[in-house]
């Protein structure tokens, strides 16, 4: 059995709002190509493919079909996990150490410029008591926005300084949507959607695939001068209906944190990690994440957006990439923040470095309000 | 009737009915390899499959970018399909199926076949003929066209049928 697992190689394409011009096998093959080029490894070398991808979002049953080719798994062995590709992350590793498997491509992509998101969104509550209440992941994410910010006293102000944050951060990331410098009024004084969510609170509609190749330690030091570890990962889920839930508290994060942190030991994450990549795609999520995270107590998250800590150059950067919420599709956004922390702690992350970083956290998160929680942490040494 | 019999109507359950009719409205990219195939159907009526570079074969269901067999890239090596070939195995259905245009189930006459057209490659379709007693396997068989270039764009479909031939 294999002691510990390494990426090897870690590519995204670059994030745009509507990829009309191929379709999602041609997407993914596009980041699938970059780790293959960057490895040396063929298709055939390849002996296990972990995707994800999501029926609803893509419109068909088997939303992997188009998928089959292009990781190679034509008379081989394939898994497909819903949710995000951190998910499918996870399950590669698992292969690995299993020694069931030594090479797996692991990969995630999303189109969702192909279907309507609210409609999509709506479907994935239940569906005999929640579906007919109307509600899709905007609106219910204002309810867990108010509340959180009601019993924390977070601000708006505070919520705004998130996006401000992440959209100049991703000035620094060739492969960002929306790189863009804004304002706390910009974001204040734009549309409002869902109260207290506004337009620039959200993401964009996204289009995008990620890619990586994850091996043993034998393989890997064969594959690359520079593997990245996975030394923690958990994921924790809460209950679907929100009525039976604090929504103001990510207990499911805290666990996963928890779970993580303990596999590589790390007791004090502000001090022990030296760089963070999380999923956010509303605004609110930032502090409230931070907060399950454990970068500060409970009902700090506000006060941490303020500070300088989770800026470029403070002590623990926060989404030197911008995140997800310049534009990173559902299903891949978790995965992408693996991605990023593997570039990070390969000292490849162009204008976005933190330098000398060497432990990661990976965040991803999927369904309403965050109801699963997914945290990974990675280390080059 | 006895207790027990096949023949015995179930007792109908009372249901719950909660009604839920919201619009499911994606769309979807052929991409560069399906929408070659797809451009040059409505455009010039001809049957296109791309061909891996290692092992030549040809790839009609459907084009793509890398080969399952080598699981290598397949370039962009295009070939024109014949219009002609045998039939290799038919069936016809007795039941209604789906039409996905209209929505509902109806009768679609044309029994579905696997034809080997005549460069050795095998292609789902459907056949013109309906008298169930003049079909056979081996026959003989030529793709006809949509004449309609504005009903044309739908892939294989814009084949309406295979029709039997005499040579
Ligand atoms: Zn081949």
């Amino acid at each position: 059995m294999a002691e510990r697992v390494a990426i090897v190689a870690v590519a995204q394409t670059k994030y745009h709002p509507n990829r009309a011009d191929v379709n999602e096998g041609e997407l993914a093959y596009e980041a699938i190509k970059q780790v293959l080029e960057e490895t040396g490894l063929t298709l055939s070398d390849i002996d296990s493919a972990v995707t994800c991808c999501q029926d609803a979002w893509d419109g068909r049953t088997i939303a992997s079909l188009n998928l089959q080719h292009v990781v190679g798994a034509h008379f081989g062995h394939e898994f497909t996990v819903a949710e995000d590709g951190i998910n499918a992350a996870y399950v590669a590793m698992s292969q690995v150490l299993s020694g069931h498997h030594e090479i797996v491509l692991v990969e995630s992509h999303m189109k969702e410029s192909q279907g309507d998101k609210s409609v999509i969104e709506n479907a994935a509550f239940d569906a005999i008591l929640m579906r007919q209440l109307g509600l899709d992941f905007t609106s219910a994410a204002a309810l867990q926005a108010r509340h959180y910010m009601d019993k924390y006293g977070i601000t708006p102000e505070q919520c705004a300084k998130a996006v401000v944050r992440n959209h100049g951060n991703a000035k620094n990331n060739p492969l960002a949507q929306e790189p863009m410098d804004i304002t706390v009024d910009d974001v204040l004084g734009s549309r409002m959607l869902a109260s207290p969510i506004r337009l620039l609170d959200t993401k964009p509609v996204s289009d995008g695939a990620c890619a990586l190749v994850m091996t043993t330690e034998e393989k890997a030091k064969k594959l690359t001068k520079k593997p990245v570890w996975i030394v923690g990962v958990s994921n924790c889920y809460e209950t679907h209906y929100l009525g039976d839930r604090e929504l103001a508290d990510s207990d499911a994060l805290v666990k996963a944190a928890k779970k993580a942190y303990s596999m590589a030991g790390i007791n004090d994450p502000l001090s022990q990690i030296d760089v963070a990549e999380i999923s956010t795609e509303y605004s609110y999520q930032e502090p409230l994440w931070m907060e399950g995270l454990g970068f500060c107590g409970r009902g700090e998250g506000g006060k941490l957006v303020d500070s300088r800590t989770i800026e470029m150059g403070g002590k623990l950067p926060v989404n030197p990439s911008g995140g997800v919420l310049p534009g990173n599709p559902n299903g891949v956004a978790g995965m992408a923040r693996v991605a990023e922390a593997v570039l990070q702690l390969r000292g490849e992350a162009g204008d976005r470095q933190v330098k000398g970083a060497k432990v990661a956290l990976a965040h991803g998160y999927t369904g309403i309000c965050g109801q699963h929680q997914a945290v990974m942490i990675l280390a080059n040494m | 009737m006895a207790e027990g019999s096949p023949t015995k109507k179930p007792e109908q359950p009372e249901y719950i009915r909660i009604k839920f009719d919201l619009p499911r409205p994606y769309h979807w990219s052929t991409g560069r390899y399906l929408g070659k195939l797809y451009a040059e159907a409505k455009e010039n009526k001809r049957l296109m499959a791309n061909r891996c570079p290692k092992c030549k074969e040809i790839r009609v269901h459907a084009p793509t970018p890398v080969c399952p067999k080598c699981k290598v890239d397949m370039g962009w090596d295009w070939v024109e399909l014949p219009q002609t070939g045998t039939v290799f195995q038919y069936t016809y259905q007795v039941y209604p199926l789906w039409d996905p245009h209209e929505g509902r189930r109806c009768s679609n006459p044309h029994p579905p076949a696997i034809i080997l057209l005549d460069n050795g490659v095998y292609l789902r379709h459907l056949l013109e003929e309906t008298d169930t007693k003049k079909l056979k396997e081996g026959m003989r068989v030529q793709a006809v066209w949509e004449e309609d270039y504005d009903k044309r764009g739908q892939g294989f479909q814009d084949i309406l049928y295979f029709r039997t031939i005499e040579e």
